[in-house]
């Protein structure tokens, strides 16, 4: 069908833009039933999103280490979009509802109750979902989508 | 008018399809007890095209007046209809009582004045005092004109006959006028009335209220509210509304929000532009539906995202 074709097409350009431009690992294309479409999920070069009240409690921690942490990257979620694209709110809580928030494989294993920046990793990480916009003229565009009430960040 | 603020009822006059506040207290009540701060849309009668100190009335969103009105602390009166059916079956006790709050306040002003100028006078006494020791002769500053106190008995007369007059050519009229007149001699200035609350009793909008039309972002909008955000329009930042997370004194706007239908399709150039101006300006942009009610559910759920530059 022309249109899975489209959304195949859509998906490799996406791939090839994160592996190529952005230097994303491991990405991989991730099927399920009650997904519209297939989304994506990688291991970008660097973090790339810390929640507001995450880095409150890492610059604390920072303060009471004396040391500065490091902050490993992490899994995210990403979806491929056209830009003549039209979604309603109900696509996008169909797609919402369908995903965990941490993508398969990105659990971290130890994650002590202590130090509560770390909750941030894990049981405190929003639902959030880049949006990879591609143009005709095949540039990418990528908006964080989150789910509900997340205020901005600091930048 | 309510004298407790537990059984207070905010009168929502609906003008024009607008929906305005024109009591000072009634204000204060819902920015601080329900988080609606709304828009101050009164200009001043001496300077009408300046825009930058607005008063009384407080323009509502449909939205507000709506949301008072489920919480049962307010009423929309049709104000155009309401004058004017006020006015005619007005009885006579109520516009002895009018006249004389008119009259309260004419005092009140009568007062300020007398404090302002003695004030004054007290300032220039002090400016004067150095240099008469000086023994130089001075033209004495001149204060404020006294012939406005003059002025303003010439008018309170007239407008006087014009208060009158405004309540029609009743029966009773002789009586009264020639009562309520003050002698010519208490020279009150003159004031406008800005507002007629005065007229209004306790009882009132229990009679015909009217509802709220327009409401499509209700949803989103109550469900902010509740949630303790507080909301401006948004056309500033680009969007349908600016959320603050507090009192807009106190905190700069988190989101510029959009309010959608369930199933409206969004042009994605439309989440990118609003994304990268939300980034733009600091703030997220939140977009919102409702999912519309379906059999075995009442009210649908609200779905809420924000989107925000990835800085990649």
């Amino acid at each position: 069908m022309s249109v899975d074709k489209h959304i195949q097409s859509l998906t490799k350009v996406v791939v090839n833009n994160l592996e190529n431009q952005h230097d994303w690992t491991q990405v991989q294309i991730h099927n399920q039933d009650n997904l519209p479409r297939p989304l994506l999920y990688g291991l970008p070069p660097k973090r790339l999103y810390v929640h507001p009240d995450e880095q409150i409690e890492i610059i604390k921690a920072e303060k009471e280490l004396n040391e500065r942490i490091p902050q490993e990257p992490e899994l995210e979620w990403v979806l491929p979009l056209h830009l003549a694209e039209k979604w309603s709110i109900a696509d996008f809580s169909a797609v919402f509802d369908a995903i965990t928030a941490i993508p398969p494989g990105g659990e971290s294993v130890n994650i002590s109750e202590d130090a509560h920046w770390q909750l941030w990793r894990g049981p405190k990480r929003g639902k959030r979902i880049l949006l990879a916009t591609v143009q005709d003229d095949s540039t990418v565009t990528y908006y964080w989508m989150h789910n509900g009430l997340v205020k901005p960040r600091q930048n | 008018m309510a004298s407790t603020e537990g059984d207070r009822k905010v009168r929502i006059s609906k003008i024009a399809g607008r929906y305005l506040v024109f009591d000072i207290d009634d204000v204060a009540y819902i920015r601080r007890e329900h988080g609606i701060c709304a828009v101050f849309t009164g200009t001043m009668p001496q300077n009408p095209t300046q825009n930058v100190f607005l008063g009384l009335p407080l323009e509502l969103y449909a939205e507000d007046a709506k949301m008072l009105l489920d919480r049962k602390v307010a009423y929309i009166a049709d104000d155009p209809l309401e004058h004017l059916n006020k006015l005619k079956s007005m009885d006579d006790e109520t516009r002895k009582s009018y006249l004389q709050s008119i009259k309260t306040q004419r005092r009140n002003a009568q007062l300020v004045f007398d404090e302002a100028k003695a004030q004054s006078q007290a300032r220039h006494k002090d400016k004067r005092k150095p240099k008469q020791q000086l023994q130089v002769p001075v033209v004495v500053p001149t204060e404020l004109p006294p012939a406005s106190v003059n002025d303003d008995a010439a008018t309170t007369t007239v407008e006087q006959k014009e208060e009158e007059s405004l309540f029609g050519e009743s029966s009773s009229k002789p009586a009264p006028a020639a009562s309520q007149k003050p002698p010519v001699k208490e020279k009150l200035p003159a004031i406008t009335p800005t507002t007629s609350n005065a007229m209004l009793s306790s009882d009132d909008g229990t009679s015909n209220p009217a509802d709220v039309e327009n409401h499509t972002a209700l949803p989103l909008y109550s469900y902010l509210n509740e949630s303790g955000y507080f909301i401006t329009p948004g056309l500033r930042f680009g969007g349908d509304f600016s959320v603050y997370p507090g009192d807009p004194f106190r905190y700069h706007a988190h989101y510029m929000a959009n309010s959608y239908g369930w199933d409206e399709k969004i042009p994605m150039l439309d989440l990118v532009t609003s994304g990268r101006l939300g980034t733009a300006v600091k703030k997220s942009f939140l977009m919102g539906g409702q999912k519309p009610a379906t059999g075995d559910s009442e009210a649908g759920e609200l779905r809420a995202f924000c989107i925000e530059w990835a800085g990649m």
